[in-house]
């Protein structure tokens, strides 16, 4: 059976820069992992019309809460500090 | 054949690649990676030329009806700061921006003058813009690579005096901005605050940020803000162009035009930004790796900032009023477009020094603006020159039809004093803009709390 690719929304302010940066490094990290990922970029107020359907939120800003999605606010990507501990949290989340 | 004659030969479409290429390869990134991620910057630079082409074929039609049918000049297009980015990073100037900035930081770093580490490489581009716009007024390569080096240092020196505000305010430890628009208008801020303050009733005033992104709905996306912009605007230029049918058909295009352009413009400036991920990492680590253990900010773009409700409300609101600027503003020229969307990072960092007060941030963001007009209509000429330098092949442009802007950096103060300064003073105003971005980190040292404070910082904190 073919593995279903889990789909993680990532958003930031405007959803071109920081966004960018975090979706190839969710990317990357996760194909190394062994995790099927497609990720969609979007901007912070245009999640919760997007968040149905995916199994992961990750921003770099705030966005509007109550979605029934797991949320990861983080800005790990783009310092690189704590990068390693949340691509753990966001492997399990996906993982389950 | 000498470099600088290849370099034209070749234009940013080619030479940029080759630089990422070498720079990520000496940073560290892997040879495959990195050559990748050139051609994807190659990339780039097609499809921003495409989508600016398209952009400026459309107003520049608006704009000459306009003029034929209301006698009102807007000759000058905004394109936007994905096309200024472009423009930047494709000129001479940005060639060597990242090699530049990187030293300049490393330099202040174990000097002790800064305390930000700026890892977001992206955003070195506003430097770039700088040097380039003053290439494109004196010729003197060296003066454009200069000043981008100061203001280098300028951008640091901002983030590290609102470092403090904008961590508390936002809650983001550890993080500072070093970002040249939002921060280089911190000074304004301050000083708007400061006379509303001392205004009864006006000081009172402010407006919930929830209701205003409420009420706009659809109008605060772009793709719809272009169709609507398009129709207007296509409905002023062709009302008189003939039978019904095809006034219709005219504005109708331009409005899925305009749509088109808001949607792909952004899209493009994701490839850019793709392509300049492996460069931007391998900065960051390597930069990271000489100052483990030391205490340091890391500077990020304020793109970060973008989804605190404050700021973005009052950037919704800004817009009609930007649009409605350019109409009634005396010796305007510049139709504003696509940078309608950079009004979230002008605003973004007034949110820690008028404490998210809506109405404060947007009475400040219009004097911003209204100032902006005249520093947008200024560099015009020298923004359109650098984009011919760069090889962005427009028509219209070539033909002289129309000058092209961005509201950012083209309406911002920073790129409009350096270029005169520079333009009518050479190596003495370079200097003097020296000295002066020396002083303010010297008078800031010396006084650190109370300059703080008057970006945000409360006294309990």
């Amino acid at each position: 059976m073919v593995e279903k690719a889990k789909i993680v929304l990532v958003a930031c302010g405007t959803a071109i820069a920081t966004s960018t940066v975090v979706a190839i490094g969710i990317e990357e990290a996760m194909q190394e992992r062994g995790v099927k990922v497609i990720t969609r970029q979007c901007k912070a107020m245009e999640v919760p019309g997007l968040s149905s359907g995916v199994d992961l939120i990750v921003t770099t800003t705030p966005v509007p809460g109550n979605l029934g999605k797991p949320v990861i606010q983080t800005l790990a990507f783009l310092t690189g500090v704590g990068k390693d501990e949340v691509l753990d949290q966001i492997e399990k989340i996906l993982r389950s | 054949m000498d470099i600088q004659t290849l370099m034209s030969r070749f234009g940013s479409m080619i030479i940029l690649p080759m630089i990422i290429f070498i720079l990520a390869f000496s940073m560290g990134a892997k040879p495959g990676r990195a050559f990748r991620a050139a051609i994807t910057v190659g990339v780039a630079f097609i499809g921003i030329n495409l989508v600016v082409g398209l952009m400026v074929k459309i107003l520049s039609g608006v704009s000459n009806s306009m003029v034929q049918n209301t006698g009102r000049l807007m000759d000058i297009v905004d394109v936007g700061w994905p096309s200024a980015a472009a423009i930047a990073f494709g000129s001479t100037v940005g060639i060597w921006v990242i090699p530049i900035a990187l030293s300049v930081n490393i330099i202040l770093l174990l000097t002790h003058v800064t305390r930000t580490l700026n890892v977001d490489i992206w955003n070195f581009w506003h430097f770039a813009f700088i040097g380039s716009l003053i290439v494109a007024a004196t010729g003197n390569l060296a003066w454009g690579l200069i000043a981008t080096a100061i203001a280098s240092a300028f951008a640091l020196f901002l983030a590290d005096w609102t470092a403090k505000a904008v961590q508390k305010y936002f809650g983001i430890p550890g993080i500072s901005i070093p970002h040249l628009i939002s921060a280089s208008v911190v000074p304004i801020a301050i000083a708007i605050n400061w006379i509303i303050e001392r205004v009864p009733g006006l000081r009172d005033l402010n407006i919930d940020p929830e209701t205003i992104q409420k009420r706009f709905g659809i109008m605060g996306d772009p793709v719809v803000q272009g169709m609507f912009i398009g129709l207007v605007l296509g409905a002023i230029g062709y009302c008189n162009t003939g039978d019904f049918l095809t006034v219709l058909t005219k504005v109708l295009e331009c409005g899925m035009g305009l749509a088109a352009v808001m949607l792909l413009l952004p899209r493009m400036v994701k490839v850019l930004m793709e392509g300049l991920i492996p460069v931007s990492e391998a900065a960051r680590v390597f930069m990271q790796k000489r100052y483990n253990g030391r205490e340091f900010y890391i500077g990020l773009d304020s793109a970060i900032l973008i989804g605190y409700p404050a700021a973005f409300s009052a950037s919704l609101l800004l817009i009609p009023m930007v649009i409605l600027l350019s109409f009634i503003l005396p010796g305007n020229h510049v139709l504003v477009f696509a940078d309608l969307v950079v009004m979230p990072f002008i605003v973004a960092m007034f949110a820690p020094v008028m404490k998210g007060n809506v109405v404060r941030i947007i009475i400040a963001g219009l004097i911003t603006l209204v100032i902006g007009f005249y520093f947008g209509n200024n560099l015009a000429d020298l923004f359109t020159t650098a984009a011919m330098s760069t090889k962005f092949e427009i028509p219209d442009i070539a033909a002289g039809a129309v000058k092209i802007i961005s509201i950012g950096d083209g309406f911002m103060w920073p790129p409009f004093v350096f270029t005169n300064l520079t333009y009518a003073y050479g190596w003495a105003a370079l200097l003097f803009l020296a000295a002066m971005v020396a002083l303010l980190f010297f008078f800031y040292s010396k006084n650190t709390k109370a300059w703080e404070k008057a970006t945000g910082v409360s006294d309990e904190d």
